[in-house]
């Protein structure tokens, strides 16, 4: 079979882990509003999904799905693709935080932050590149990876070494892709609303003021950028793009 | 093994903080910052409640987070090994 060489094709039919609150819902709503069809999963599915979906019913494709279930995830996907035509995208979304000192983490608390944030996206990834192939489509997966990855901060080994990986896995994956998928991460820094749930308002400030845009993260900050990895032509591959305002250079 | 009485659990924090050259207050309502006794410190203590008891303590920042006072660490170490 000859090398297709030309630019990849814009996301049609995009698959969206954790889609149902915060960045991952905005993720389905800028995704629904390019034209592009969506299948979306969550632990639960939010009153605000399932009104997507009920208004959308041919473009939006949401099922309550636990994402370290295996079966139920490649179940997932196969049902979107049913329902929807070819899936020719992913976005790598859901996550599970941590904030807990390593020596004070329970092995299985880790192991389940490993599965939950490291290899449950890598299978989702696996299973979504697995009908893309078949099918004989080129595609797009971003993965939503973090600051913590590149910068180091208490409380969140565990976390890091996931979203750590999974950079990796996504530069690797760009490479064994080779024309047939670009690979890519979106790393946010600190959402202001997970910030303010975990902070005193004290350290809230403390952030915000050693951060050079002033602005602690919010998702429409990282919509346009998942957007852009989506839908168009920049040939960018393999890379990590960190939203922080600027607060880990 | 058995748990650990607050007097127990205060007697440990005294070593850490004699390890330091420092000596712990007899008032409970002493403040950490005070003392200097900082969240490492406090990892440091609990680890050596752990091997007293037998079993491990974990458990999220969050909590920590609260801890002001010396009375603060004793009733959190306190309250954490009876769960």
């Amino acid at each position: 079979m000859s090398e297709d060489l030309t630019p990849i094709p814009p996301a049609s039919c995009v698959v969206v882990s954790g889609g149902s609150r915060g960045l991952g819902l905005a993720l389905v709503q800028d995704i629904l509003g390019r034209g592009a069809r969506v299948a979306a999963f969550a632990r639960s599915v939010t009153p605000e999904l399932a009104a997507l979906a009920a208004e959308h019913p041919e473009e939006v494709y949401v099922e309550a799905v636990d994402i370290t279930d295996v079966r139920a995830v490649e179940a997932f996907v196969r049902a979107a693709g049913n329902r929807l035509g070819p899936i020719d995208a992913l976005v790598n979304n859901a996550a599970a935080g941590q904030d807990s000192l390593l020596v004070h983490t329970a092995p299985d608390r880790i192991a389940s932050l490993i599965e939950t944030n490291l290899t449950a996206p890598l299978l989702l990834t696996r299973a979504v590149l697995r009908r893309m192939l078949a099918g004989g489509r080129r595609g797009r997966i971003v993965m939503i990876t973090s600051v913590c990855a590149q910068r180091g901060y208490s409380g969140l080994v565990v976390y890091a070494a996931a979203k750590g990986a999974l950079e990796a896995a996504a530069r690797t994956l760009a490479r064994e892709m080779h024309g047939r998928a670009l690979v890519n991460c979106v790393a946010p820094g600190f959402f202001a609303s997970e910030m303010s749930s975990a902070l005193g308002s004290e350290q809230l400030d403390t952030i915000t003021r050693r951060t050079p845009s002033g602005r602690l993260v919010e998702p429409t900050d990282i919509v346009p950028l998942v957007r852009t990895l989506l839908f168009e032509d920049t040939n960018l591959n393999g890379q990590v793009l960190t939203v922080d305002g600027g607060s880990s250079i | 093994m058995s748990l650990l009485t607050r007097n127990d659990i205060r007697g440990l924090m005294a070593e850490v903080v004699a390890a330091q050259g420092k000596r712990l207050p007899d008032d409970d309502g002493a403040l950490l910052r005070d003392i200097g006794f900082r969240s490492l410190d406090f990892s440091e203590l609990a680890l050596r409640v752990e091997d007293d008891i037998g079993h491990e303590l974990n458990f999220d920042a969050p909590g920590l987070r609260q801890i002001a006072s010396v009375g603060d660490v004793l009733e959190f170490l306190d309250s954490l090994q009876r769960m």
